[in-house]
């Protein structure tokens, strides 16, 4: 009981000051008071929510970052791309890999009588080296395609499929033991099918886009359900993180 | 025999595309379509005929199991002691 009448007393207490001040008249001073009460409140919150948000973007940004860290890291073990190969490009020249260390690269092996996956996925790339272009202040990223058909792919015939696609793209080709060399290096699957009346055959072949770094280092692959804004993106982000051997 | 260019390519797929549509509006009916089966084997090399054939085939197939389900195949029935 004695509590009660303890705690009902309390707030006549308190409310009695601000309540002496609105009865003695000065109804400004206590307005102005109730603006600054709420102005401080409201960038108290903004400042607390504000700290909220950069807290949770910092995060994010450390998640992504470690996330692309062990992705690398991943590919980095499964060591694609280690080797050399030794093939001759769409103009008779002869090139190695090391022709091409230096350079970011971004790699796709097909073969010119294919259907429409080898051309779909040629586009893409060029419309994905075309959008790096845009950005003067990154590197000039080379295109590569080599063929998984040496038998029909040869130095013409890969002049004729390369010039409808980006102005820098080379083909590259060789003899069926440098062309299977190059595969193997980066494990790509290829299968010749049944030839048929006019021995025209399909090649079953993985589908990829290899990103290499100026090391010569496979970095990151791009399948068909990556587009060509997605692949831009990544070689963009890599190029960023990337650090000189 | 050499590989279709670009414009040979876009050729073909348009006489595909035309043949497909004109497969979806009759049901599938090949009858229907043989102006454009015609037109169609005639754009594209042999080899993409069978692979364009195939891979209708195949979206087709791929429709069925998505809208329909799948029922995994019946075991062997016959009486095991």
């Amino acid at each position: 009981k004695l509590c009660r009448t303890r705690s009902i007393s309390r707030p006549a207490q308190v409310g009695g000051r601000p309540q002496a001040r609105f009865l003695s008249g000065d109804r400004d001073t206590a307005a102005a008071a109730a603006k600054l009460k709420l102005r401080t409140r409201l960038l108290v919150t903004v400042l607390f929510g504000g700290s909220l948000l950069g807290v949770w973007w910092y995060v994010h940004a450390e998640r992504e970052q470690k996330l692309q860290r062990q992705r690398v890291e991943q590919l980095r073990q499964v060591a694609l791309g280690q080797g050399t190969f030794s093939l001759v490009d769409h103009t008779g020249r002869r090139r190695t890999k090391r022709d091409f260390l230096g350079s970011w690269v971004l790699l796709y092996f097909g073969f010119t009588h294919c259907p429409d996956i080898c051309p779909d996925e040629l586009d893409k790339l060029s419309a994905a080296v075309a959008a790096l272009d845009r950005n003067a202040s990154l590197p000039p990223v080379q295109p590569l395609f080599i063929t998984v058909d040496p038998e029909r792919d040869d130095v013409a015939a890969l002049a004729r499929y390369v010039k409808d696609f980006h102005p820098r793209l080379i083909g590259l080709t060789g003899t069926a033991e440098e062309v299977k060399h190059a595969g193997r290096d980066y494990r790509v699957y290829a299968s010749p099918g049944p030839k048929d009346e006019d021995g025209d055959y399909i090649v079953d072949h993985t589908i990829l886009i290899y990103l290499i770094s100026p090391d010569g280092l496979f970095l990151d692959y791009y399948n068909r359900m990556k587009s060509a804004e997605q692949i831009a993106d990544s070689v963009r982000k890599h190029m960023e993180s990337y650090v000189t051997l | 025999m050499t590989a279709p260019n670009s414009a040979e390519r876009k050729a073909c797929w348009d006489a595909r595309d035309h043949l497909w549509k004109c497969l979806d509006d009759n049901d599938d009916s090949v009858a229907s379509c043989q102006r454009f089966r015609t037109e169609f084997e005639a754009k594209c090399p042999a080899q993409w005929v069978k692979y364009f054939t195939k891979r209708r085939d195949f979206l087709k197939y791929k429709d069925k199991m998505q809208t329909e389900g799948f029922t995994p195949a019946q075991g062997p029935q016959g009486s095991r002691s």
